[in-house]
């Protein structure tokens, strides 16, 4: 990437005039070096805390110098409280919650003016609309984040270990989520990189939960 | 000055929320009520009451949202009656109007004839209303609220008219505050200053105020060289429905502000003109004693496109007579804009590009497709946030600020069921969990049943009783929460109401 930071050079409207990657947040870091690549599609494996990070590490509250938007698409059950608690500016989502059959007329509308659009398709996509879409990101460089399968996407993001913590029987309330990220995929650069998280940690926020220690132990056992 | 005749509906609001007059009722917004019946003022409610304060007056208070829309929708009606007598009709809000009262005096041979014509064509309509006349709108809509039923104020009387006014019916709370703590109670008082101190001590907007104490107009009128065409215009081909044409209109609204700004003018009335296929045109107008901005603007176009898509008129084909070819707005009254200064940048709500595709989408699913979320009060996840259509106005919700004790505690969800999802939850014999009326569990839960899919529980907390609105019987709720996580590492904010449990957001 010639340009690391996420914010370009303005120009007086408020446009950035280069565009960087989509940043991500600190802790995904690992994952994403350098952030969300422009005019690229990305998948997760299920909607929950993971998408909503992409999201809250794209628009991020207190910076509103980058003029950046995020759609969620065809995601009613996304918890907008949790977004914001990782870190989101809600100013800048654009919803559409049930686009139905028209979901990927309304996602290539929303490439043409979000950076990044996150969308869960009612079903398979067909290889057609696969390549529309895909070809529409590259042009307008947005970032597509797909929640399920999609054809050609260059980068893939799993949660593939998950424990909560805080709860006892009868006592307690949920405290923080850690969970081992792993992104593989052409992107990826050969080699899948994982981390582990706090996704999210007991304030709602998004920490590096670098357990070392579980690693290795994994490994033994 | 004009003579103008004002007519108004008093309580708008809750008769637009189809309220019963003779019922308590209130309109809130804010948490503070901006309309109320005649028989919730009997009991001692009153505008800007707190609604819990209003609510400890009479116990059966009947509370509704302030609905501009459909206020103004319901409005269109009266304003059609209106129309049929006197041209020229200024709509200045929802329950308010304003007609110039030269013509209709002469042909109704006095003021007070015409202003009567007016009222009863409204009340025979069904509406009650009153109706006044004296020098500009300002005067006029204080003379229609005289008991009972609006007075003419003869020409050149205004100012004493309205001398033992409190200065509270400017509608300026901030100014209005200071003077009653200087000792200026009445608009009387306000007049008597001289004009250069109030400018000086109160800017743009004292002077503006004090201009209305006197009986003048807000603004003077600003003479421009004739033959300059202010007015913005777009036509469409083919001819478009009502929905689309809204948006249209904000861009529009945005141009004819620009015209108007680059000549350091503002417009305090503009008339709306829609022109269908069938060559039909509507004209309206819309005043404002503040300056109209064009996202209010492109509020009004489409509160005038509901309204006529809601009630078509006499002979013509169908809605809208078929289709909208073009949209004009015109600055109709324009004034020389003075003491409005934007942000140097000026301040964008929204990108035009996210602006333009929002707008794509709304006319492909529907207005309420495209929305926004705002963080709101409530206990529930899903009761925290509220989403907003894009372009609707983001106030007018609870606010999140405010304590909520039994709020369910921090990391939230990240997924958070639109609807509910029934859920069997059993202990380690495979029996129902049940919670009795006093928050007791008869058996720790060890599994539960997600649509078929059993997952084994490792934690579990509850119950987290709560007792919603429990005042309105017909809302009220009374309900558990638990928490549980299952084996499959994700958790789940489980509530049982009323022996039924349900799924309302997983932790996933």
């Amino acid at each position: 990437m010639a340009m690391r930071s996420s914010v370009g050079v303005q120009d007086y409207s408020g446009s950035p005039l280069v565009a960087g990657p989509i940043p991500v947040l600190p802790a995904l870091q690992g994952l994403l070096p350098g952030g969300l690549p422009r005019g690229q599609v990305l998948t997760v494996d299920a909607a929950g805390a993971l998408p909503l990070a992409l999201v809250a590490g794209a628009v991020p509250a207190g910076v509103p110098t980058v003029d950046l938007w995020c759609a969620v698409v065809g995601l009613p059950e996304s918890g907008m409280l949790a977004a914001a608690g990782m870190g989101a500016n809600l100013d800048r989502l654009v919803l559409v919650d049930r686009p139905g059959e028209r979901w990927a007329d309304v996602v290539a509308t929303l490439l043409s003016a979000a950076g990044l659009v996150l969308v869960q398709p009612p079903g398979p996509p067909p290889a057609g609309i696969t390549r529309r879409l895909t070809a529409l990101a590259r042009q307008h460089g947005a970032a597509l984040v797909v929640v399920g399968h999609w054809e050609g996407a260059r980068l893939r993001l799993q949660v593939t270990s998950s424990l909560w913590t805080g709860l006892e029987h009868g006592h307690g309330h949920l405290q923080g989520r850690r969970v081992k990220v792993v992104a593989d995929g052409r992107g990826a650069g050969g080699r899948p990189r994982s981390a582990w998280l706090w996704l999210p940690g007991p304030d709602g926020s998004v920490a590096g939960a670098d357990l070392g220690v579980v690693e290795s132990l994994e490994a033994a056992g | 000055m004009t003579r103008v005749i004002a007519l108004w509906c008093p309580d708008w609001p809750v008769v637009a929320a189809g309220a019963d007059p003779r019922t308590p009722a209130i309109v809130v917004s804010n948490g503070r009520v901006t309309a109320c019946t005649a028989a919730a003022r009997e009991v001692g409610v009153r505008r800007g009451q707190k609604l819990r304060d209003a609510q400890r007056r009479c116990a059966d208070l009947e509370v509704h949202d302030d609905d501009l829309d459909a206020q103004a929708r319901l409005f269109e009606q009266v304003i059609a009656v209106v129309e049929a007598l006197c041209p020229r009709v200024e709509v200045i809000r929802p329950g308010l109007l304003a007609v110039p009262a030269r013509g209709p005096a002469r042909y109704y041979r006095s003021e007070q004839a015409a202003a009567d014509t007016v009222r009863d064509v409204v009340e025979a309509e069904g509406f009650e209303c009153a109706a006044g006349v004296a020098d500009g709108s300002f005067a006029a809509a204080l003379a229609a609220r005289v008991l009972p039923a609006g007075i003419v104020v003869p020409p050149g009387e205004t100012a004493r008219f309205l001398a033992p006014h409190p200065v509270s019916v400017l509608d300026r709370p901030e100014l209005a505050g200071v003077l009653v703590r200087l000792g200026i109670r009445t608009l009387g008082d306000l007049a008597a200053l001289p004009a250069p101190d109030v400018l000086a001590r109160f800017g743009a907007d004292g002077a503006l105020a004090h201009r209305l104490a006197r009986g003048l107009q807000a603004r003077p009128p600003a003479t421009r060289p004739p033959g300059e065409d202010l007015a913005a215009a777009m036509s469409f081909d083919p001819p478009l429905d009502a929905e689309p044409v809204v948006f249209a209109a904000k861009s529009l609204a945005d141009q004819l502000h620009e015209n108007l700004g680059s000549r350091g003018l503002a417009c305090v009335r503009v008339e709306v003109e829609v022109t269908t296929s069938d060559g039909r045109s509507w004209t309206r107008l819309w005043r404002h004693d503040g300056l109209l901005s064009s996202p209010a603007l492109a509020e009004r176009v489409r509160w005038q496109l509901d309204a006529w898509r809601a009630t078509p008129r006499k002979g013509s084909p169908g809605p809208l007579g078929g289709g909208v070819v073009r949209l004009r707005l015109a600055p109709d009254q324009v004034v020389v804009d003075s003491g409005r200064q934007l942000s140097l940048w000026g301040s964008r709500v929204a990108s035009d590009a996210v602006e333009r595709a929002a707008g794509r989408i709304q006319v492909m699913l529907g207005h309420a497709a495209v929305t926004r979320p705002v963080l709101t009060g409530g206990r529930g996840p899903g009761e925290q946030v509220t989403k907003i259509p894009w372009g609707d106005r983001l106030d007018s919700v609870r606010a999140a600020k405010a304590p909520w004790p039994g709020r369910v505690p921090n990391p939230a969800p990240a997924v958070v069921h639109p609807e509910p999802q029934p859920v069997l939850v059993v202990d380690e014999y495979g029996r129902p969990v049940t919670v009795s009326g006093r928050c007791e569990v008869s058996a720790p839960p060890a599994e539960i049943m997600l649509a078929g899919e059993p997952l084994a529980v490792t934690g579990w907390t509850g119950p987290w009783p709560a007792h919603e609105q429990w005042w309105d019987a017909a809302v009220a709720r009374r309900l558990a929460r638990f928490q549980v996580a299952t084996d499959d590492g994700r958790a789940w904010l489980l509530l049982v109401e009323g022996g039924r449990w349900l799924v309302e957001a997983c932790y996933a």
